[in-house]
């Protein structure tokens, strides 16, 4: 039998082991997470059991509590697992050894654990430019991964995925390895989040302020979050609301040319 | 007419900015943003003010006669009964 491997992984300030014996599974994980390996204890634990034989388990994405309060069943068509938010343990089993399933079910494991942190994982690029973060949310093809192509000055924290915590009235943007049509994992680096840009196409560069009431209904479209049930629905509710309230937030009009940079400056 | 009471559902989360409130029905995520007399009556959806009372305090608060208050308050509460956003019942409703 293959000895058991453990990987750690560090996202958002969250450390999370991965066990397994499957040297497919370790490798994955290994390439795909290569700029967030970590050492030091974990604060979570996922296992990673061996592959299913390709039998699918769900046609769409299934997130519901199960078995208790604090534990929740994830499924989707190319793997099952569930979270236990209370033991910060996970287990999963997948169709076949995929770097594309590991990863949906990480993302969706840190949009639950996030909660308790006060975090929440949204569609978003984000890049530190001058010290400071930016976030520029919108679903596909608003520009994210364009904005992120064309800030060669910035560092990418990432440009399909971004993590966001508050911490006493303070918002931290976080890189991550979700990466999106750049095919480039973030850099693991924060930054204070100093912005938050509502992203579309149009003829020319142009900012407006916008509102906590309508920062937080176009934010909510934008927070990756599955499960249904209300009491954590409620949580991430008034996560991002805390969010919108606390960072500028802005609609924001670009052509792919770097001068959105500049109205961002001058807004 | 039999006098109703209203009260928000539980499973909603809510927000108010500027005198607006922002609610979101977990069920769909849908966010319902509601104006300044549509926050009147959420807000005053606690189980124990009675209709005719929230009425009375939207003609005072925004100067519109009596019956237009009811016949539009009736109608919204309707819609947000249709989407699960509070209950009606004809009697006080103890705080859960």
């Amino acid at each position: 039998m293959p000895s058991v491997v453990e990987l750690s992984i560090g996202i958002a300030g969250l450390r999370t082991a991965v066990i397994t014996r499957d040297p497919d599974v370790a490798g994955v994980v290994r390439d795909r997470y290569e700029g967030f390996l970590s050492t030091g204890p974990a604060d979570w634990r996922i296992e990673i059991g061996p592959p299913s034989g390709g039998v699918p388990f769900s046609k769409d994405v299934v997130v519901r509590r199960d078995g208790g309060p604090a534990r929740f069943s994830v499924r989707r068509h190319d793997f099952a697992g569930t979270v236990d938010l209370g033991e910060r343990t996970a287990d999963l089993t997948l169709t076949s050894p995929d770097d594309v399933s590991i990863n949906s079910f990480l993302r969706i494991l840190y949009s639950l654990a996030l909660v308790e942190a006060r975090g929440l994982v949204l569609h978003a690029a984000s890049l530190i430019r001058d010290g400071g973060a930016y976030l520029f949310c919108g679903p596909s093809g608003s520009g994210k991964t364009t904005v992120a192509r064309l800030s060669t000055d910035a560092a990418l924290l990432s440009d399909e995925l971004s993590i966001v915590r508050i911490a006493e009235g303070h918002v931290v943007c976080f890189g991550t390895p979700f990466r999106g049509e750049l095919a480039l994992a973030g850099e693991d680096r924060a930054a204070p989040l100093v912005g938050i840009y509502f992203l579309h196409h149009g003829g020319r560069h142009a900012v407006e302020a916008l509102g906590p009431k309508e920062a937080l209904a176009r934010m909510l479209p934008n927070v990756l979050f599955f499960a249904r049930e209300a009491d954590v629905t409620a949580a991430v509710f008034h996560i991002a609301a805390d969010l919108v309230e606390a960072v500028p937030c802005f609609d924001l009009s670009f052509r792919p040319d770097p001068g959105f940079w500049e109205v961002i400056r001058n807004a | 007419m039999p006098e109703a009471y209203l009260t928000q559902s539980p499973r909603t989360a809510w927000r108010v900015y500027d005198g607006e409130a922002a609610v979101l029905c977990p069920d769909d995520s849908t966010l319902n943003t509601l104006n300044a007399v549509g926050t009147l009556i959420w807000e005053s959806a606690d189980g124990k003010t009675a209709v005719s009372a929230i009425v009375a305090r939207i003609c005072e608060e925004f100067d519109v006669d009596p019956e237009r208050a009811e016949r539009d308050t009736m109608a919204f509460i309707a819609k947000l009964r249709e989407r699960g956003l509070l209950t009606v019942s004809e009697t006080i409703q103890q705080a859960p």
